[in-house]
């Protein structure tokens, strides 16, 4: 593809953020508070530890 | 014997296959976006979809295609002859065989729930961010929020 963002090194997952993010900026007033809840991801990790999930890490992301 | 049995297995996969394979005169959209989903395997008369290898509409027969998604309107055409306009931010499209067709999007929303007003102002604001941009990276990622929001003015107005 000849896009130029492709050639600045942005993929298309990059792409597609900042799109989505751009679209849930322009919502009505109403729709964009909740909109903009999805703009960051949360990954949560429980590290296991003799099969079973290791408490301390569990507490503290909780 | 056992090759028998294996051709008779063959034969009977073959004609399931064909059976599979046939073309069906209705097409069911399911289209969902990681916010809403809008269609489940609906019948539909037309979609149309914005790709990076251009605009297309889809109707029931339609050849198998993959597509990448470009910001912009899709149309959906129900069986009444309803249109209903709605904004995607990007995804994929898939029209399978069996005239089942797969929109996913990252983002999309009812034309109507785009706020015009707002679209303008993101437009200024990313056009000013592009001009003021430093490095290419900056630049170009600039440059893909200015495009979404000409494209968000443009479905809006």
């Amino acid at each position: 593809m000849t896009n130029a963002w492709r050639a600045a090194g942005i993929t298309y997952i990059q792409y597609s953020n900042i799109a989505a993010r751009v679209l849930r900026e322009a919502l009505r007033t109403e729709l964009r508070t909740d909109a903009a809840k999805r703009n960051a991801s949360h990954v949560k990790f429980t590290p296991w530890a003799n099969g079973r999930p290791a408490p301390r890490q569990a507490q503290s992301e909780s | 014997m056992s090759f028998v049995k294996n051709a008779r297995f063959l034969a009977a996969r073959g004609a399931r296959l064909a059976q599979s394979r046939a073309y069906s005169d209705e097409m069911k959209l399911t289209f969902a976006a990681a916010n809403q989903t809008f269609y489940d395997a609906a019948v539909v008369r037309q979609i149309d979809v914005p790709s990076f290898s251009g605009a297309f509409g889809i109707l029931a027969k339609h050849v198998p295609t993959l597509a990448v998604l470009k910001p912009g309107v899709v149309q959906v055409v129900d069986n009444d002859g309803k249109t209903t306009k709605y904004f995607v931010s990007s995804g994929s499209v898939t029209v399978n065989e069996d005239s089942s067709v797969q929109v996913l999007a990252e983002e999309a929303h009812n034309v109507a729930d785009i706020d015009v007003a707002e679209a303008r102002q993101l437009l200024s604001k990313y056009q000013s961010q592009l001009s003021s941009a430093g490095d290419d990276k900056a630049k170009a990622e600039a440059a893909i929020a200015v495009e979404v929001a000409e494209a968000l003015v443009k479905a809006a107005e």
